[in-house]
């Protein structure tokens, strides 16, 4: 599933939510429910991924990292950003401070292989795939995105 | 120099004072232990001060709060006590919830007023800033930031004040407090635990190094350095509901059962007396989870009964959880598969305390052979996954998760696909093997590893059976299903004084049952073969 996608079925989640009791999730032990809501520079920093506008994504994102140097989400999405930047180096270096600070990080985990595949090393998508096929013994969109990438890879490479 | 003159100074205020401060008991709440707190309020009010420091060390919040603000009262200039009223408001930091954002506000509105009286030393000041560090962009940090700053400042207070007890005590609590559940190297716990055992030697009577002694300690493998003040903190608080309560965190780690159920059914008992119900349900939970491992389920169904008619609990989730929980564990704890497959949601609003019923009324129906109402439960448990996966709440989500693979794992035996369902099993027990339970309940509804030795029981392997049954009693001793699938699993490997070991060990755990379970019978014919 792609991050923005992802996004819209948070969304859609929430809003389906919306229709029942309020639903208490940011008790007992949450990691950072509201980071998005607490950190401006966050919240604008996923509006310039909407608009796909990656440099500016980065600046925000960076500006929120220096407050919440510890976050795996916002890791993650920076790799996102420098990914499509095609500056592969800095992309692998936040995701895999996000699995280093969450080793269960799905998205993470899908993310990288996938940019490992951008960079044509299968050999490190395939770790990655294996890690999501521990971590998603129950079945996941992530794990099933990156089965779904890895396979139409080989498919090419015929 | 001058932090020399100020430590002098203290140190000169604390002798002066008297370290050990004449036991704390007062004829309206009873005892709660020995604090000796220097301040400069008026000499009228210290007395008060101090008992409203050692609620503060019990967390009887609601009674603390009171005695801050009558302290406040009568010396409007006792500016400490706007550092007790914000300290209480905080709630328990070894729970990872936190002060409400009403709490928050009034905490802040008397740090405020705190700052503007103006306390007349610069201790008092600093203990004022301290528990500030907390509150400070309160809307805008998550609590685990909180926690942090607030380690730090009572780290920095403890360091400026090396021969002031208080802020070594309240330093190892909120160090403590940083603990995670997924560090399973307990270094806060341990650190704080270090502090705290110094303390403990010097004040063998003071509520909080106790306490947070129980605390630091709450986990599997470091419980058993806990008994000591697990067996005195009781003693030392007795009039205060969570006193009573929390040396059941180690007996129930450690699997003293009989204590555990001893010391909750008088902390319930003064919790109801005291208007206290979430601290009356906290305990009640405990106590039944105590009461089925010694098979007394009739007592455990009269606690069930006599808690779900307690009024009043907040909108925290310490109450609703043990609603959830105490039907759960009275049909799972006794096998009642078809009994748990009726059990009903509360309607709570914590996802991972619904959970708690649909996973017990899921594994009810597999292991009674309704897999379409299995698979139900299974669905409403991945949308509770989903909705804290999305809201980030990962320690909650991870423990859906754990429930999911287990579900999943019986109903793939109902299914008859054996090799998929230990798959599931087993991954559910190394998931949960690799996070600590939540303070807000005594075990998991049901050990994952445990759960895992059943399965291979239903498959015929009992060798593996054992082999899961062995390594889940490291985490969760002394239980009865454990002792009890122990026992049939040797029993079906032909190891017969295993077996029969384990039988006794089932027996010496059920002597004072008080119902018949039909396992206790058959029990008493092999324990002696």
């Amino acid at each position: 599933m792609s991050w923005l996608a992802q996004l819209i079925s948070a969304g859609l989640l929430c809003a389906t939510i919306a229709t029942f009791p309020p639903i208490a999730t940011a008790d007992a032990v949450d990691e950072d429910p509201d980071l998005a809501k607490r950190d401006e520079d966050y919240a604008a920093g996923n509006g310039a991924v909407e608009r796909k506008d990656w440099s500016q994504a980065v600046r925000l994102f960076q500006r929120a990292e220096v407050r919440n140097p510890d976050n795996a989400d916002l890791q993650n999405v920076l790799g996102y950003c420098y990914r499509n930047l095609k500056q592969y180096d800095l992309a692998f270096t936040h995701y895999k401070r996000a699995i280093q600070l969450d080793p269960r990080h799905r998205g993470a985990h899908e993310y990288i292989g996938e940019a490992y595949l951008l960079t044509a090393d299968l050999a490190n998508a395939e770790k990655h795939l294996a890690a999501l096929r521990d971590i998603c013994v129950l079945p996941c969109e992530e794990l099933k995105d990156l089965e779904r990438a890895v396979a139409e890879y080989r498919a090419r490479k015929k | 120099m001058k932090l020399r003159l100020i430590q002098i100074s203290f140190a000169v205020a604390v002798a002066s004072h008297g370290l050990a401060q004449a036991d704390d008991t007062n004829s309206q709440t009873g005892p709660l232990g020995k604090v000796s707190f220097p301040t400069s309020c008026d000499s009228k009010v210290q007395p008060a001060f101090e008992r409203a420091v050692a609620m503060l060390h019990s967390f009887w919040y609601s009674a603390g709060e009171k005695a801050f603000r009558e302290v406040l009262k009568d010396d409007p200039q006792c500016a400490i006590a706007a550092w007790g009223i914000a300290s209480i408001l905080m709630s328990n930091p070894l729970a990872g919830q936190g002060a409400s954002p009403k709490g928050a506000e009034q905490a802040q509105a008397a740090i405020d007023e705190g700052r503007r009286v103006g306390a007349k030393t610069e201790r008092e000041r600093d203990y004022i800033e301290a528990v500030a560090a907390y509150y400070k962009d309160f809307a805008t940090r998550p609590e685990k930031e909180r926690q942090s700053s607030r380690a730090k400042a009572y780290e920095a207070l403890a360091q400026k004040y090396p021969t002031d007890d208080e802020a070594q005590i309240l330093f190892a609590l909120y160090l403590a407090g940083t603990q995670t559940q997924a560090d399973q190297t307990y270094a806060a716990y341990l650190r704080a635990a270090a502090i705290l055992e110094d303390e403990f030697r010097k004040y063998p009577d003071h509520p909080g190094v106790a306490h947070y002694l129980i605390h630091s300690y709450d986990a599997p493998p470091i419980a058993d350095k806990g008994l000591a003040a697990a067996r005195k903190y009781a003693g030392i608080a007795p009039a205060a509901p969570h006193a009573l309560h929390m040396p059941s965190h180690i007996f129930t780690r450690v699997g003293a059962w009989e204590e555990s159920a001893a010391t909750n059914a008088r902390s319930m008992e003064v919790a109801k007396a005291g208007s206290e119900p979430d601290e009356a349900y906290h305990a009640a939970d405990y106590m039944v989870y105590a009461d089925l491992q010694l098979a007394r389920d009739a007592e455990a169904r009269r606690v069930i009964d006599e808690a779900m008619n307690v009024k009043g609990s907040s909108s925290r989730f310490v109450a609703p959880y043990a609603m959830a929980a105490m039907p759960a564990r009275y049909a799972m704890e006794r096998g009642a598969w078809q009994e748990a497959a009726n059990l009903q949601p509360l309607g709570s609003s914590y996802p991972f305390v619904e959970a708690i019923t649909y996973f017990a009324r899921g594994l009810g129906s597999a292991r009674s052979g309704d897999l379409v109402a299995a698979r139900k439960d299974a669905e409403q448990l991945e949308s509770f996954h989903n909705t804290l996966l999305a809201a980030k709440n990962s320690y909650w989500a991870t423990e859906i998760e754990i429930q999911q693979l287990a579900l999943a794992g019986w109903i793939a035996l109902g299914e008859g696909k054996s090799v998929e369902a230990l798959k599931f099993m087993r991954a559910a027990a190394d998931l949960e093997d690799h996070s600590e339970k939540h303070i807000v309940t005594p075990g998991r509804i049901a050990p994952a590893r445990e759960l895992l030795g059943e399965m291979l029981l239903e498959l015929k392997q009992p060798d593996a059976a054992l082999k899961e049954f062995e390594a889940s009693q490291q985490r969760e001793p002394n239980r009865f299903r454990n002792y009890l699938g122990s026992a049939r699993a040797a029993e079906m490997a032909g190891d017969r004084a295993k077996a029969a070991a384990y039988y006794q060990k089932l027996l010496a755990l059920a002597k004072n049952a008080d119902t018949a379970r039909p396992e206790l019978v058959s029990a008493k014919k092999l324990a002696s073969r």
